[in-house]
């Protein structure tokens, strides 16, 4: 029943050519016959004709009710005024291209933004049902609440005690010297669990995943990452039983795991893709390590039945046992008892951890950008307000020859869609561009596990943008010409000053919410600058120029004895000191910038506020002259020397905060400092110099106190930075630091060699993405609000001609009627900027999290954004302010 | 009775379904035949068929086809079909019960009250 009307209709719309065809031919043939009928009864041909027609009725007429019967009438009457709005469009190149580009850009921006949205808040995390995947998380009352990852032996006994979670995988981030078939390489690894890639639901696409007995110490097995295996093999296909070294040991090659495959996750413990995976293997050190090292990582596949709310009741008991097995092995390996240690555990789900960091950022984009679409919204209204009023006399002439008010109001909102769709459209072709201009900026602590694309829930987003964009510009038009008479504009000569004041207020309001949201785009742009300059000016404590550095990691097999390591280093420095270009080289287990550890110690003569509290301050052994070589400069005292070594008196140098801190007041030289809590054994460090601050984490994070011990004192560190000075462009010393290093061991991997400004200028990637993002949407809101008040402006003098005309008839000089005009746009811009200014004091609070040492109500962003939009506001204002001034009286007053 | 009556609203419906019940008609045939039927007491403006018969069809209740008038003429032909035999139907109900009624009402005298 329901589908004939349906069926009928489509017919009705598909052949509608033919339809009318059909009814005029079905018509034709009723007043035929009944001419015919007349004829036989004897009225002449030409009156039977008449008659026919006269009682046959107004034959358009019922063609119309025809058609409006069978149902084709909205949509023949939507393609008319599709074709007329067209029209009129084309009839108006100027405004058209402005409102089409202004609404491209808005719906283009936005759909670029929600892409990278859908990408990464909107779409699960690259692992089958992953939103059934949660980490475990150690936490230790007695330090504080915040949680640790896992300790090391604990991976087996979640495993074991749980009840909640189907597997439970664990891994380590580990880093190895990989040497196969091209150079030798650094790369990254996950010691992983045999259960972890079950439990994250991926298999390798060759070969096999490890079992639960080579997760035992000591089976070198590795499965290869997808772009290891290309990068190091070339993609060989029978790769399977070959061996690989690893730190100088043979490990034979299992599988490989697909292209798709990114694990860990940024955002994760040391979130960097790993390039290959070997067993957990832990070794008997590692197994008596509990209860401490939360170096581990552990993931959990919820069982079908469980609800993520009802884990962390379950991981308590787990805790609760993990707590008694502690107790066990310590009995059984003499250590002494567990003591008042105690253990909690508690889960979240990955996707947080991933996700839940970068949320703030991606909510302030999407704001943003949806400001600009209303911006550019509120300007295509306004434009269409005054065509509109332009039109008066077309919706007059319409009226009168009997269109409805609805047909009317359709007509506007036709043509507002229709401007709304083109924009878009052409929106889409911006946003595709948009989009590849953002993939290659994309901070590296975004997860790309998802290609940012334009698939159908973008499209589906912008397609909805456009239809709101439509629906809300011409919402105006539409109230206006469903109430406004018409008559008088029929009866005018036409000059069309029947508009009201209401008509002038609704677009000068349009005015005001233009600057309003711009100021506010502006305040949060001008914030973030200011927060970014604020950022590179901070003092890092150390000169970038010209240092590169890199780091290496000697194989403990091959330099089994401190010896071996101590002889590398030392002919290392020698051969780099003497290499061309070369100033200076040096090395450190941190550099700034790249974190570090975090060391207890106890300082002489310093009383703690609690009488439990730590102190705690990064630490760095160093080798030879490496504060000289990174610039880090000498406050007081002295830098170590070749006299330091292990049998002289064991030095120390301080960082000026530390020395502030700790002995306030006081000549921090010669003072003392030890590792541990008060009463523990280690021996006392003499301090004999004071140093720079150096930021040690990201350029924005605070200054944490930092000591330095000579490598002379402890001897023999495998593992260390180095860093070289050159005389010019340090990115072209690689080839000497490589030649130097491989001189001496042609199968050593130099790791994460890069110069320091390199290191800076990722340390500011994210900011620097934020910022640039938040300020192009600042510019284009401006943009647009300049446009919108020149729009307003430009009208109203045309408008007002005559007016202005009689006033200067009256004797007004173009000055007058400058100033006129000029101020009539500064008095809506600064409404507009009361507005605005409240409105950012209100958002700019969600934005702190992304300042650094600036307020959100920072007194002179405020005042900048200010000045910027007089001065905008004066400059749109200037041309038609000064077509007013040029009025000629005479013709003005003859303009009608 | 010599003056012509004015269609009822709403039951032109009717009386072109039951013209096309009695066989296949084209439009100036269902007017031929209404009139013929009652006896030309019924005043139905010629072009008011036409609409009524498009929305006829839209709703399925007759259908058309092209087919030859008596002088071989193109002519379109409507027919009942079987939703509208039965709307037909319920429709002649509907009327004759609601005609009862008011005549039943029309017809009250004073001491029946």
């Amino acid at each position: 029943m329901l589908w004939t009307p349906v069926r009928s209709w489509l017919r009705a719309t598909l052949r509608r050519s033919r339809m009318e065809n059909e009814m005029d031919a079905e018509l034709r043939f009723h007043l035929e016959e009944y001419a015919e009928d007349l004829m036989r009864g004897g009225v002449p041909r030409q009156e039977a004709m008449r008659r026919a027609r006269l009682e046959f009725g107004g034959i358009e007429r019922i063609k119309e009710e025809v058609r409006e019967a069978r149902g084709v009438t909205f949509l023949d009457q939507l393609i008319q005024d599709l074709r007329y709005g067209a029209r009129m469009f084309r009839k108006s190149p100027g405004f058209t291209a402005v409102a089409v580009l202004t609404l491209a850009l808005g719906i283009g921006a936005n759909t670029a933004i929600f892409s990278v949205v859908n990408a990464v808040l909107l779409s699960p995390l690259p692992y089958t049902d992953a939103n059934r995947l949660m980490l475990v998380k150690e936490v230790l009352p007695n330090t504080g609440p915040e949680p640790f990852n896992v300790s090391g032996p604990d991976i087996s006994q979640i495993e074991k005690l749980n009840h909640v979670f189907e597997g439970v995988g664990g891994f380590r981030v580990w880093t190895y010297e990989f040497f196969g078939k091209g150079e030798p390489d650094r790369v990254v690894a996950d010691r992983v669990n045999s259960s972890l890639f079950d439990v994250l639901g991926v298999q390798p696409i060759m070969g096999r995943a490890f079992t639960p007995q080579e997760e035992q110490f000591g089976h070198q097995v590795v499965i290869l990452s997808y772009g290891l295996w290309q990068r190091q093999f070339g993609g060989e296909r029978d790769i399977l039983g070959q061996t690989v070294s690893l730190d100088r040991k043979p490990y034979t090659i299992v599988g490989v795991m697909p292209q798709s495959f990114v694990f860990p996750l940024p955002g994760m413990l040391q979130g960097v893709a790993a390039d290959l995976w070997v067993p957990l293997g832990l070794s008997k050190e590692e197994l008596a390590d509990f209860g401490d090292n939360f170096s581990y990582t552990v993931v959990g596949r919820l069982k079908p039945t469980v609800h993520p709310s009802q884990v962390n009741a379950d991981l308590q008991l787990v805790a609760q046992g993990v707590l008694h097995t502690y107790e066990v092995w310590a009995s059984e390996a003499h250590m002494s008892p567990m003591g008042d240690f105690r253990l909690g555990m508690v889960s979240m789900p990955m996707r947080d951890e991933v996700i839940g960091p970068l949320k703030p950022m991606l909510m302030m984009l999407l704001g943003a950008v949806g400001f600009v679409l209303l911006i550019a919204c509120v300007n295509v209204a306004n434009l269409l307000m005054m065509r509109a009023v332009g039109r008066q006399k077309e919706m007059a002439v319409r009226l009168a020859i009997g269109a409805g008010r609805f047909r009317l109001v359709r007509q506007f909102l036709v043509e507002g869609m229709l401007l709304a769709f083109t924009g878009g459209g052409l929106g889409l072709v911006f946003a595709v561009w948009v989009k590849q201009a953002l993939a290659v900026r994309m901070p590296a602590n975004i997860p790309q596990f998802h290609a940012v694309e334009l698939d159908w829930r973008v499209l589906l987003f912008s397609f909805l943008l456009a239809t709101m964009a439509g629906l809300a510009f011409s919402v105006w038009p539409i109230l206006w010409a469903s109430r406004t008479d018409f008559n008088p504009s029929l009866q005018e000569s036409g000059r069309g000053n029947s508009q009201g004041p209401d008509h002038q207020r609704v677009r000068a309001a349009f005015v005001v919410i233009e600057v309003a949201l711009s100021v506010m785009l502006l305040v949060g742009a001008g914030l973030l600058v200011r927060s970014f300059q604020r950022v590179l000016n901070t003092n890092q404590g150390f000169r970038p120029e010209n240092v590169l550095t890199a780091s290496i990691d000697l194989p403990p097999a091959e330099y089994s004895r401190d010896s071996l390591v101590d002889s590398f280093y030392r002919q290392l420095m020698e051969t780099l000191r003497h290499a061309p270009g070369i100033a200076a080289a040096a090395g450190s287990t941190d550099l700034p910038l790249l974190g570090g550890w975090t060391h207890a110690f106890t300082a002489e003569g310093y009383q703690p506020p609690l009488p439990s509290g730590l102190s705690l301050c990064n630490h760095s052994v160093i080798y030879g002259d490496y504060l000289q070589t990174m610039g880090i400069p000498l406050l007081r005292g002295r830098y170590f020397t070749e006299q330091d070594g292990p049998k002289s008196t064991h030095v120390l140098i301080v960082s000026e905060s530390l020395a502030k801190k700790y002995w306030p007041g006081q000549d921090p030289l010669g003072k003392r400092l030890k590792w541990g809590p008060p009463d523990s054994q280690d021996p006392w460090l003499t301090v004999v110099g004071v140093v720079g601050d150096v930021k040690q984490g990201a350029l924005d994070a605070a200054t944490d106190p930092h000591t330095y011990e000579p490598y002379a004192q402890l001897g023999s560190m495998p593992s260390l930075r180095i860093a070289v000075r050159g005389q010019a462009d340090p990115a072209s010393l690689t080839a000497e630091v490589r030649s130097a290093v491989w001189g001496l061991d042609r199968q050593l991997a130099l790791g994460s060699v890069r110069t320091m400004d390199q290191v800076i200028s990722r340390s500011t990637e994210s900011r620097r993405f934020n910022l640039s993002l938040l300020s192009s949407f600042a510019a284009l809101a401006l943009i647009l609000a300049a446009i919108g008040i020149y729009a307003v402006l430009a009208y109203s003098v045309t408008k007002r001609t005559h007016e202005i005309g009689v006033r200067m008839a009256l004797g007004a000089r173009g000055g007058d009627v400058l100033r006129l005009v000029l101020g009539q746009g500064l008095r809506v811009t600064a409404i507009g900027i009361v507005f605005g200014v409240a409105g950012a004091l209100g958002l700019t609070r969600f934005l702190r999290s992304l300042l650094y040492e600036v307020q959100s109500t920072d007194p002179p962003t405020f005042a900048a954004v200010l000045l910027l939009l007089v001065v905008v506001s004066v400059a749109a204002s200037y041309l038609p302010a000064r077509r007013a001034a040029r009025v000629d009286p005479m013709v003005a007053l003859r303009y009608e | 009775m010599d003056k012509q009556l004015d269609l009822l609203q709403g039951t032109l419906d009717m009386l072109i379904l039951k013209a096309v019940s009695l066989g296949p008609l084209h439009g100036y045939g269902v007017l031929l035949r209404i009139q013929q039927i009652s006896k030309d007491r019924l005043e139905i403006q010629q072009g008011s068929l036409y609409p009524a018969l498009y929305r006829l069809e839209h709703q399925g209740w007759i259908s058309s086809e092209w087919g030859e008038s008596e002088n071989k003429r193109k002519a379109k032909y409507y027919r009942l079909t079987a939703a509208g035999k039965r709307r037909l139907q319920t429709e002649a109900e509907k009327w004759n019960r609601m005609a009862d009624l008011i005549a039943g009402i029309l017809g009250t005298k004073p001491e029946e009250v």
